[in-house]
Formats: structure tokens, sequence, C-alpha cells
């Protein structure tokens, strides 16, 4: 190997540890709960998929800004996504819901509002209809 | 002017290949419009839904997720799969001063990738197949959502073209490890150097007596890369027809009224099989293939030996070791995958390519660097916007390829078009015209006609590629998902309508090239290359 070589090499090294580092870091805000901490859900919140709909719990998604909550998906067909999103459609976090699983993630809203859910996966042709807004309240 | 046989062949492969972009490149702007003015092809899918073969009127869902399973298979298995086989045909007998080992083979192959990725076009186009091409267990065999009139044929397709695949790959085995060749290998020799395992048993203290040597010091370094690809193409073409299989078998079931449980499947387990498998293509052959390309064409246009050859002999068998356990990167959004996979072959192992193309282009840079003053022909040109493409739409993906960033980006047009198509588009597929401007004079003793067309056709390409790709990035940035169809009024509207402008550029500077290329070749071979001729076969003069 020759000195130049090397040299790009130790940058290759550098940039790698870099990089891994700071995403897998607390600097990525969510990385602390997923997986720096196992923090205790304060609530639990079952979501079932089937024929292109998706089942949110009779009495909705309400919970506080800063709590810790999990989502529990489940499909009785093909595989579906979870996805959380704001009002202006940025995504908050999604999962894949594979059937056959119980697909859980914890999750912490910082920002009090109304969220939108979507399917995030293509599930056939009528996968664009899998969406309801204002699917989960987050409350000061 | 009379082509040589192996000359036509190759030619042909190519013809057909920029056919098959042709038709995927047209797919990509109705998908497009459709995206950005649904309802503006109306009365375009009123005409072909006369002759479609459905029980229904199919919703313009049907008909845009139809198109977007075949869309990908035309792209890849027509046109790149096609450029490679004619170009591997012609340059692997000829770097090795020696015929192709099965000659007969050739138009088979031609044949066989043409039917199999038509069949599978008419599938989705008519058929409406629509399961995409990511096949997740079971939506390929729910019946109710994907029409079994349009799996049967998909599969079958699909199954020829592996099947013709695994044909090639043998025939270059062959050409390859052939005996006759005074440095020839066995087949188990091949394979224990190409993963290693000599290197190994040398660091280990131990003697590796059933290899010749140790990275295939005989072989010019093409063809190493050739043969380290091809395994991964083996292994690709293998596991994508278990899964072709399984769902033929499903779909022969239901055809005879006897369906099977879909769930006697695990889903998760399938899509780990399944992802390793289809990943030997995306972070497999498609990044030795490109090296191994690279290492070719760069010394032959700047006149200087490679830079670091003996560094990158073992880049490339870094390369196909990493390949094998990177899949679990597509799987970062399945919290059902067990987390260890998802960090240490969905986000650490990936980074392996980063260090592999790394000095895979460090290489190629030095080599142009070192060779100064260089003439900037249009394949080298050609060949430095391949690098570009691969730059950018790498960092693109090891963005994604991250635990924590994947959780925002899963599924996004971050994805499909900010990594997937600036590898293809401004990567790949700015490589395969690089070999086409550099083996057309080779082919036919002609050089290309227009250096104007040829500029146009490099910068509408490269404008347009990364124009789009990117603007549709910053829309998955801001949550915009692939694979979906948003009702009006659209949040990204202004992201699509962008996108739809870098697509038409993209399609300007194609006709640019095929106007160039057309000329260059004339009519007369043009005809030659196209209508068959009894002639002897013979090979290529060395």
């Amino acid at each position: 190997m020759e000195r130049e070589e090397r040299f790009w090499l130790g940058v290759l090294v550098v940039v790698f540890l870099l990089v891994n580092a700071i995403t897998l870091s607390p600097v990525v805000p969510w990385q602390k709960w997923t997986l720096w901490a196992r923090p205790t859900p304060q609530a639990q919140f079952h979501v079932e998929f089937e024929n292109y709909r998706i089942h949110l719990p009779s009495q909705g998604i309400r919970v506080k800004a800063g709590e810790f909550v999990e989502f529990v998906a489940t499909s009785r067909d093909v595989t579906y996504g979870f996805g959380v999103f704001r009002k202006d459609g940025k995504m908050v976090f999604q999962m894949q819901v594979v059937p056959g699983y119980e697909n859980r993630i914890v999750w912490r809203f910082d920002e009090p509002g109304t969220y939108d859910v979507r399917s995030t996966e293509y599930s056939g042709p009528r996968h664009p209809e899998m969406f309801i807004p204002d699917a989960v309240q987050v409350v000061p | 002017m009379n082509i040589g046989w192996t000359e036509k062949w190759t030619l042909r492969f190519a013809v057909v290949a920029l056919i098959f972009l042709a038709m995927t490149g047209f797919e990509g702007v109705l998908m497009r419009t459709q995206m950005a003015a649904p309802g503006a092809l109306a009365n375009f899918e009123r005409t072909l839904n006369a002759i479609r073969i459905t029980d229904h009127e199919p919703t313009p869902a049907e008909l845009f997720y139809g198109m977007m399973t075949v869309h990908p298979v035309v792209g890849i298995y027509g046109f790149a799969y096609m450029s490679v086989m004619g170009a591997f045909y012609f340059l692997v007998p000829f770097i090795m001063k020696r015929e192709i080992r099965h000659k007969k083979l050739v138009p088979i192959n031609f044949w066989l990738q043409t039917g199999g990725v038509l069949l599978c076009w008419l599938s989705g186009f008519f058929g409406l197949f629509n399961s995409l091409y990511t096949l997740y267990w079971p939506l390929p065999v729910s019946f109710d959502r994907v029409p079994l009139v349009g799996t049967i044929p998909f599969t079958v397709g699909a199954a020829a073209i592996m099947v013709n695949i695994l044909l090639f790959s043998f025939n270059t085995f062959s050409t390859v490890l052939a005996k006759s060749n005074p440095q020839s290998y066995t087949f188990g020799q091949f394979l224990r150097a190409a993963f290693g395992i000599s290197r190994l048993m040398k660091a280990l203290g131990k003697e590796d007596k059933s290899a010749p040597n140790l990275d295939y010091n005989g072989l010019p370094v093409f063809i190493v890369a050739v043969a380290r690809g091809s395994v991964d193409t083996v292994i690709n073409a293998v596991v994508l027809l278990t899964a072709g299989a399984l769902i033929l078998v499903y779909g022969m079931a239901a055809l005879f009224g006897h369906p099977l449980n879909p769930l006697a499947v695990d889903a998760l387990v399938y899509k780990n099989w399944f992802w390793w498998g289809l990943d030997m293509v995306a972070d497999g052959n498609v990044l030795i293939y490109t090296a191994g390309v690279w290492y070719l064409l760069i010394p032959l246009l700047v006149g200087r030996r490679l830079y670091g050859e003996s560094v990158v002999r073992t880049v490339i068998m870094v390369d196909l070791l990493v390949s094998l356990g990177v899949w679990s990167h597509h799987l970062l959004g399945d919290q059902v995958q067990p987390f260890f996979m998802r960090l240490l072959s969905g986000q650490i192992i990936t980074w392996g390519e980063f260090f592999t193309m790394g000095l895979t282009i460090f290489a190629s840079l030095m080599t142009i660097w070192k060779a100064r003053p260089v003439k900037i022909t249009p394949p080298l040109l050609f060949v430095l916007g391949s690098i570009f493409g691969f730059i950018i739409g790498g960092a693109a993906g090891l963005t994604q390829a991250n635990v924590g960033l994947n959780v925002v980006l899963h599924n996004t047009q971050w994805v499909i078009m900010t990594h997937a198509h600036t590898m293809l588009l401004t990567g790949l597929s700015t490589l395969l015209f690089a070999v086409i401007y550099a083996l057309i004079p080779m082919l036919i003793g002609r050089e290309i006609r227009s250096r104007t067309l040829t500029l146009a056709h490099f910068w509408l390409w490269m404008v347009g590629s990364v124009l789009m790709t990117y603007v549709m990035g910053m829309a998955g940035s801001q949550g915009m998902l692939r694979r979906m169809l948003y009702p009006q009024p659209n949040p990204y509207q202004v992201y699509l309508d962008v996108a739809l402008v870098g697509g038409i550029l993209m399609a300007v500077g194609f006709l640019a090239f095929l106007g160039n290329v057309l000329t260059t070749l004339g009519w007369s071979s043009l005809r030659e290359v196209l209508l068959p001729r009894k002639q002897p076969l013979r090979g290529v003069a060395l």
C-alpha cells in the first residue's frame, strides 16, 4: 500500500468513526430511548391492520407530551407500515407492520398537537387510502 | 462494412438495452406525470384499458402500481443486464485473448433475457401485476389485491431471466476458468480465492495447496472483478428463483381451485431471504462490476497503469464479502428484526462499502491524476460523471443505512430517489454510456460522430438526473413517501413539478445520445447488426 493510500484509508476510518459515533449518540434524540435506555412506557396502544384498514384503539390515542408510550401494531393479512406524521406532512417515526408478529415501538412526543397516521408500506393498489387524520392527540 | 460475430452480438445486446432504457424512461415519465398531475393520463389509460386482460375497469392506482412493479425489472434486467452481457461477451474474451467458451449460449442469452423482461413487462402493463419488486410476503399471493392473471406470467418471466443469468454466469466462468488458459483455475480453486480462504490460510501460517496463487495474480484486474461480481450475480439469481417458485406454486394452486395458506410462510424469514438475495445486485455485483469497468477503462483512456493495483484486488474481495452481510439495511424499519442484526448488518457492515468504494474511487481518480495532462474524451467524461454519481448516491445510502436516521427516512422519497436513482441514473447509467462510447469505435472502427451531441447528452443527463433525484430527496426529508399516490392538493407539488423538469431534461439528453449513436453506426451497420445473416461462427480478432 502506497503512502497516499494509507493516508486516504486513515481519512475513511476517521469519517466512519465520527459519523457512526454521532448518529449512535443521543445527538439523534430518539437514540436516547431506543439505544441508550429502556424506559418503561406510561401507556400502550394497540393498532390493528387488516384489509386496507387501520383500526385504532376505540378510546383513541391521547398521550401526554414528554411521556413514553408504546405502540403495538399487528396485521392479519399483508405487510403494512405504521407511520405518524405532523400536520405539515413531516414524518415523526414509522415502523413496518409484519404479519404474524407484534411490531412494537416506544416513542416520546415532545410537542403537543395532533398527528396523522398513515400506512408507510405498500400493501396493494388501495394503499394510498390508508390515512387517518388527527389520529394521535398529544396534550401538554 | 463487415462486423465480426462477437461484435455484432455485443451491438445487438446494446441496441436492445437502449430500447429497454427508453421503455423504463417512458414509464418513469408517465409515473412522474401521474404523481404531479393526476388525471392527465386519463385518455391514454382509457385507450390501453380496451386491450387489458382484467375483469373490471382498472383504477388509476392499479395502473400506476402495475407500472411501478415492472419499471425496475425493465431498467435493471433489461437495460443494465443486457448492457453488461453485451459488454462482457466482447471484453472478457478480448482481454483473456481467447474465445467465448460456449458461443451457442450467446444468442440464447440474448433472446431469453429479452423475452423474460418483455413477459414481466406485459404482466405489469397489461396483466396489472402490482406486487412491486419487493414482493413482500404474502402480498404477491394475495390474489384479491394482485391479479392472478398477472402473477403467473410475471413469475414465469422472472424465472426465465434468472435461469438466463445463471447460463450467462456459467459461460463467463467457463471462459475465464477454462483449462486452456495458462493461469487456469478449477471452480473450487476459484471460489476459495474469491472468498479469501487462501489468504486466511496464509495468515494462519498454513499453506493452501489447492490455490495456485492468492489473488488471481495471473488475471487482469477487470477479469477478477467480473469473476467475483459474478458470484453475487449467481446468488441473486438463485435466491430470486426460489422466491419466484414459491409464488408460482401458490399461483398454480389458486388457479386450480386449491388455494394454499399464505401464513404458512413466515413473512420475516422470507423478507430476510429475499433481501439477502436481492441485495447481491444493489450492494454486490453493481459495485464490483462498476469497479472492474473503472479499472479497465481509466488506464486505457489515460494511458497509465492502474494506481494501487494490488490493493484494489483485495478491495474487490472485501466487496464480495461485504455484499454477503449488508441486507439488513433494508429491514431497519422492521422492529421485529433482531436489533443486533439491524445495527451490525444494517449499519456497521454496510459501512464496509464506504471503505471499498472509497478506495476504488481513490484508485480511479489517482490513476487519472498521475496521468496528467489527460484528454477528456467522451468515455472519460462519462466515467468521471459516473464516479460523481456513485459518490453522491453512496453518501445518501449511508445516511439512510443508519438505525437512528432510518426512523424518519425509511420508505421515503429520499431512499428511492436520492440514493437508488442517483446510483442508477447518475452513477450506473452514466458508466454504461461510457462503455458504449468506448466500445463503439472498437466494434465498428469509427469514432463517435458528434462531440456537440455527446456534450449535450452528458450535461442534460447529469443535470436532469441530479435535479430530479435531489429535489425528490428534499421532498422525502419533508416526509413524502415512496410508493404513494397523494391526493390533490398534494403538499409536495412543487417538488414533483421540478422533478418532472429534471426527468424531461434526461429524456432530451437520451435523445441526443440516440441520435449520435445512430448516425455514427449508419444505416448499413445497423442493418447488418439487426438483420440476421447466415455466417460461420468466428471469434473476435485479437
